[in-house]
């Protein structure tokens, strides 16, 4: 069983074309370059496809980095391990 | 060095990250020069709101096919701009094909939610004025620049304020949409350059109310989920791929469990399925759709395991069948394995095995010909036949730029080939065919009518032709409003049928000394019986009457035009060198070319040789 934490890094992984193990909570349209909106709303896109969730205005404007992804999605019933 | 399609693994349906990430791929394949591109298109797209998403996954399906898209993404909203200042970028881009998506939401404004603010007379004037917009934006296109153009018509709302009432308003905002749809399609139907995308229907396909993202188009504009944009840009393809040439001429047949249910052998004429009954109506529809193909120039043929005569049988006296033994360019009914079947199905009908399209219920069958021939196009016919009609109807490889008469009559046209073919096997010897055939050529300059038959053809014509230089309608428009330059057409007919225009040359008069013929090429249907010759003749005989001294002309070998190698040779040309690729020919003016024994020729009407 492939857990959250992963699948959640190769989706952003795969948006923004980074690599995997350099994904933490704290990554952000600031650390990374290719973090900009329209990224950004094509990783809501494919969150929203991924994990069959569908995510509020709000919700996508208070995501300002990767902790506010997961605790948005936790608000849906996506739970995390911890790392 | 690595092909298009060895990064991007053709043949399934990818999620929109899988064509990002491929499009990435592509790019930096390109940037370090370990990409082999061997054909290339210009496109550009401009769009009243975000677009981004589009640029890679078209890259990606094209790359699929073979082609590198060099893509030119306009502004945010700036289509108008770009569209009439004839120094932006868009034109210094000099694109093949324009794309201009320009959405219902961003046109309507504040018009979307209260379009009932004012009366009748103001929503009329509203619907001139915008429809009069997208006329100049079409008209200052058609001015600027000679690439085909894709224009959006709008998304025909599916709410009106007026509800139920809507439709009995003096002049709803429901209708001033569709009026504005159908202004612009009856204002394109007769220009060759600008088509109108049927952008309604494709949200209608894919649901109005699922294509649209509330979220997305607050958050971003966006006005198409981002899912939905590889649908999208397979509709952009059935422009490309006749735009680079790319199109299918042949659907190859199976009959068995394919053209009807059960098997002829085992199940006999009575036992098998086809008809107006429940389980017979897949297959005899699947044939009637067959049919309206062939009346658009599709060849169609059969490639089945069985004995003759059985099959045939039920081609020639089923009562529902459609697709009757005329209809087919060539049949191959016998126990002979496939592939072998589909080879020389290809070389009977002379056509490249790359235009072919096979269909076979059967995945074993599928897979050898898929294994043997890659380049034809194998059809994953799914298992219920109740789904074959749809199967059919979502291939987009038969779509061309424009269709002339000859097009419509080409199964004809194969079907007198068929015979000529049996004449060949009884006349004694060539003269004799060539003499029983009383072919007749009429050569004449290519005029309005004509150009895009003309255009076509030196798009589709690969083996006899000497130099393969593609040109769309537009750029043929030039040659022949050139006083320098002599474009001309060749139709032929004989004793069993009109093919229609089957041959052109386009050359150009250098200076009075010395004419170039820049293109010549005949349809490999009528190589052979000195049709070749009689055009070249008449060439010789313009020149000679205009006093030039040289005729010159080049040929530039292809994969597939060996079949022209030793043509100008064989006309007492001299080769006088090569440059680069090019091997230059020259014709001796002093020299007398005669017009070729057994043909009538005809200048348009006028007789002016005959033997």
């Amino acid at each position: 069983m492939v857990s959250n934490n992963e699948r959640l890094k190769k989706l952003i992984s795969r948006v923004l074309d980074i690599e995997l193990n350099s994904i933490t909570d704290t990554t952000s349209p600031e650390t990374v370059e290719s973090w900009d909106s329209f990224n950004g709303l094509m990783m809501v896109s494919e969150l929203e496809n991924e994990f069959s969730v569908r995510f509020t205005m709000d919700e996508v404007h208070a995501v300002k980095c990767v902790k506010d992804i997961k605790e948005a999605l936790g608000l849906q019933g996506v739970k995390f391990e911890d790392e | 060095m690595r092909t298009l399609e060895e990064i991007c693994l053709p043949g399934y349906d990818k999620s929109l990250a899988e064509y990002i990430a491929l499009n990435r791929k592509i790019e930096s394949a390109l940037n370090d020069k370990e990409l082999v591109v061997n054909k290339t298109i210009r496109l550009a797209i401009l769009a009243s709101s975000t677009i981004r998403g589009i640029e890679e996954v078209l890259r990606v399906q094209c790359a699929e096919i073979g082609i590198y898209a060099d893509i030119y993404l306009g502004e945010y909203n700036q289509y108008a701009q770009e569209i009439f200042n004839s120094g932006s970028q868009l034109y210094q881009f000099n694109p093949d094909l324009i794309i201009v998506f320009a959405d219902t939401r961003a046109i309507t404004g504040e018009y979307f939610f209260m379009p009932y603010k004012g009366l009748a007379d103001d929503r009329k004037i509203w619907m001139a004025e915008t429809s009069a917009f997208f006329r100049n934006l079409v008209n200052e296109l058609t001015k600027q620049t000679s690439a085909k153009v894709i224009l959006h018509n709008f998304e025909i709302p599916t709410y009106s304020p007026l509800g139920i009432l809507e439709s009995k308003d003096d002049y709803g905002f429901v209708e001033s949409i569709e009026d504005i749809n159908r202004g612009l399609r009856n204002d394109l139907k007769n220009n060759n350059q600008v088509f109108l995308f049927d952008f309604n229907t494709f949200c209608s396909k894919v649901g109005k109310k699922e294509v649209f993202d509330d979220k997305m188009y607050y958050l971003g504009d966006i006005k198409i989920k981002l899912q939905y944009i590889p649908s999208l840009c397979q509709e952009y393809l059935k422009y490309i791929r006749p735009l680079a040439s790319l199109i299918k001429k042949c659907i190859v047949l199976d009959l068995d469990n394919t053209l009807w249910g059960g098997i002829i052998g085992e199940n006999g004429v009575d036992g098998i399925k086809l008809g107006p009954t429940p389980e017979g109506r897949p297959f005899w529809e699947f044939q009637q759709l067959l049919l309206s193909l062939y009346n658009r120039g599709v060849l169609l043929a059969v490639n089945s395991k069985n004995n003759f005569d059985d099959a045939i049988e039920v081609i020639r006296n089923h009562k529902y069948m459609v697709l009757r033994e005329e209809y087919f360019a060539a049949i191959r009914i016998n126990w002979n394995d496939k592939a072998s079947n589909i080879q020389s199905i290809a070389e009977e009908i002379n056509i490249g095995i790359d235009s072919l399209v096979f269909f076979d219920d059967d995945s074993v069958n599928r897979e050898m010909v898929r294994t043997f021939h890659p380049e034809v196009m194998v059809v994953d016919l799914p298992s219920d036949p109740a789904l074959y009609v749809e199967t059919l109807i979502n291939l987009n490889c038969f779509e061309m730029l424009s269709l002339t008469k000859e097009d419509k009559k080409k199964g004809m046209m194969y079907l007198a080939e068929k015979k000529r073919r049996q004449l060949v096997h009884t006349a004694t010897n060539l003269t004799e065919y060539l003499r029983q055939l009383e072919t007749v050529v009429v050569i004449e300059d290519v005029n309005k009518g004509t150009i895009p038959r003309i255009a076509q053809m030196t798009q589709k014509t690969n083996q006899f032709n000497m130099t393969t230089f593609r040109y769309t309608d537009e750029k043929i428009k030039e040659f022949v409003e050139d006083d320098n330059y002599l474009v001309i057409s060749l139709s032929l007919t004989d004793k069993f049928g009109d093919s229609g225009i089957t041959g052109l040359s386009i050359v150009e008069r250098k200076n009075r000394d010395h004419w170039w013929i820049d293109t010549f090429l005949l349809s490999c249907r009528i190589i052979g019986r000195k049709a070749e010759d009689a055009l070249l003749a008449y060439i010789v005989k313009k020149a000679q009457v205009s006093g030039a001294s040289l005729l010159s002309g080049a040929f530039i070998p292809s994969e597939k035009n060996m079949p022209a190698k030793e043509f100008y040779n064989n006309c007492g040309m001299k080769k006088m060198g090569n440059k680069d690729e090019m091997e230059i020919w020259e014709f001796d003016l002093k020299k007398d070319f005669p017009f070729p024994d057994f043909i009538s020729i005809r200048e348009s009407g006028d007789q002016i040789s005959s033997n």
